[in-house]
């Protein structure tokens, strides 16, 4: 009887010991999934006023072989107040983070932002360029 | 011994509890009082603003064989404006579906904090709307109300409602703005001003209203004298016209005592203001569209206020506009 017991104990604890044991998924520093995905680009970009809508005249130009952003904006935007809205490739992240309104009104020194790929490992700063419409 | 006991109480106790929840219980319609009865409910929503009417459903019944009503009547903890009252109507809403009013007593009688109508009709139930006109007195204190009723057996019923806190902002609807005409906004007098005026009022105004179609994307806008003067094309300026308020552009806030034709609105209310932070905003708001609007905080910093559009007409080169306007 106690023979019985001490397999099906046995049985048991090996699964869970597997279990315990198996890697876990790689998290960084923000707690986001860190993935094998290398690929490190933009694929949209938009400027937001303060009443929560695009100042933007047309498409941006993204360039992702010179790292550059050009965007005209609206004759008359309030380039102190802005949102800035990346779309990135799946599993990227931007650095720094955008938490709040962005001051773009110093057009000779323009805003870099880096886009890090989901793997972490290529990392690939974007001017942005903003322009005014005449 | 004690076991025994114990299952042959148990045993009783389970009879008893399936006997009772077994039992059938007769419904009876319950009996309606026929004492003089009434209830109350505040129809109008939103902040209560200076100026406006706060709207009560008064119902009031009695049974029909014990008497009639004789009297009903609101008291106010402050007086209401001119314009305050009780009406003489109930209202039914026919097949058409409109609302048909029937006469029940004399026009309601306002003496300082009470309002009262007589009836005349013979009625033993009747619902009718008060309209308290919130006086300048009540801005920022609160009010409440008492409704009561007597009826011909003597009875006397009454309701207690609030209290309802006053805002402290105004509010002023239907403005009428014009490219180069009744363009000059005052936040301080609430009001629209033509160059003339505009000149008579320099120090009070906050904002000018213009039309372009070119540059593009520049269409209504509302701009401080102050606004560098590329964002106010062929604009002169009257004599003394020159503070920089803060303007902030605001989408998709469509308050509905600015605009009641939406059925899905929100209300700017007295926080609203308390909490709005401008600093950084700029002095000048272009290609502004109807239902759009805008937060300003005038140059002295004694105002905030919300200024909505109504609508715009660009053959016509003018908007309409409504503002709520709080006092820091």
């Amino acid at each position: 009887m106690k023979n019985h017991i001490k397999i099906i104990v046995i049985f048991l604890l090996v699964p869970l010991v597997w279990v315990g044991c198996s890697k876990d998924f790689p998290v960084d520093e923000d707690g986001l999934l860190i993935t094998d995905r290398a690929q490190c680009y933009v694929s949209n970009f938009d400027l937001i006023g303060s009443d929560r809508l695009s100042v933007r005249t047309k498409t941006p130009l993204i360039d992702t072989v010179a790292q550059i952003i050009n965007i005209e904006v609206q004759f008359g935007t309030d380039l102190k107040n802005l949102y800035p809205q990346f779309t990135l490739v799946t599993d990227a992240k931007l650095d720094p983070k955008i938490t709040g309104k962005v001051d773009f009104s110093d057009l000779l020194n323009p805003k870099v932002y880096t886009v890090v790929s989901g793997n972490r490992k290529v990392k690939k700063p974007y001017t942005v360029f903003v322009t005014v419409q005449p | 011994m004690q076991r025994k006991y114990f299952i042959n109480i148990t045993f009783l106790l389970s009879l008893l509890l399936l006997t009772n929840a077994c039992s059938k219980e007769d419904y009876a319609i319950p009996v309606l009082s026929t004492n003089l009865q009434n209830d109350v409910i505040k129809r109008s929503l939103g902040p209560n603003v200076v100026g406006q009417q706060i709207e009560f459903a008064y119902a009031m019944a009695l049974g029909p064989e014990v008497g009639k009503i004789v009297s009903a009547q609101v008291e106010a903890s402050i007086a209401g404006a001119t314009g305050t009252f009780l009406e003489n109507r109930s209202f039914y809403t026919n097949t058409g579906g409109a609302d048909v009013g029937v006469i029940i007593g004399g026009a309601s009688v306002t003496n300082g904090k009470t309002t009262n109508v007589t009836f005349t009709a013979d009625t033993s139930a009747v619902t009718l709307r008060y309209y308290y006109v919130v006086p300048e007195e009540a801005r920022g204190k609160s009010v409440s109300f008492t409704f009561s009723a007597k009826s011909s057996n003597g009875q006397t019923a009454s309701y207690a409602m609030g209290p309802y806190a006053i805002s402290k902002m105004d509010m002023v609807l239907g403005l009428d703005v014009t490219d180069n005409n009744a363009c000059y906004i005052s936040i301080a007098d609430m009001a629209v001003y033509t160059e003339a005026n505009a000149a008579a009022n320099a120090d009070k105004i906050d904002l000018v209203y213009l039309y372009r179609t070119t540059p593009a994307n520049f269409t209504h806008a509302l701009v401080s004298p102050a606004a560098d003067a590329i964002y106010r094309p062929g604009i002169t300026l009257p004599s003394g016209v020159n503070r920089s308020a803060k303007v902030s552009k605001v989408w998709n806030l469509r308050d509905w005592q600015l605009d009641p034709k939406h059925q899905y609105s929100v209300f700017v209310d007295d926080l609203d203001f308390q909490q709005l932070d401008l600093s950084g905003a700029p002095n000048y708001a272009l290609n502004l569209k109807a239902e759009a609007g805008v937060w300003v905080e005038t140059a002295d910093s004694k105002y905030r206020a919300y200024i909505f559009i109504n609508s715009i007409n660009n053959g016509a080169k003018s908007a309409r506009i409504g503002i709520k306007r709080y006092a820091l």
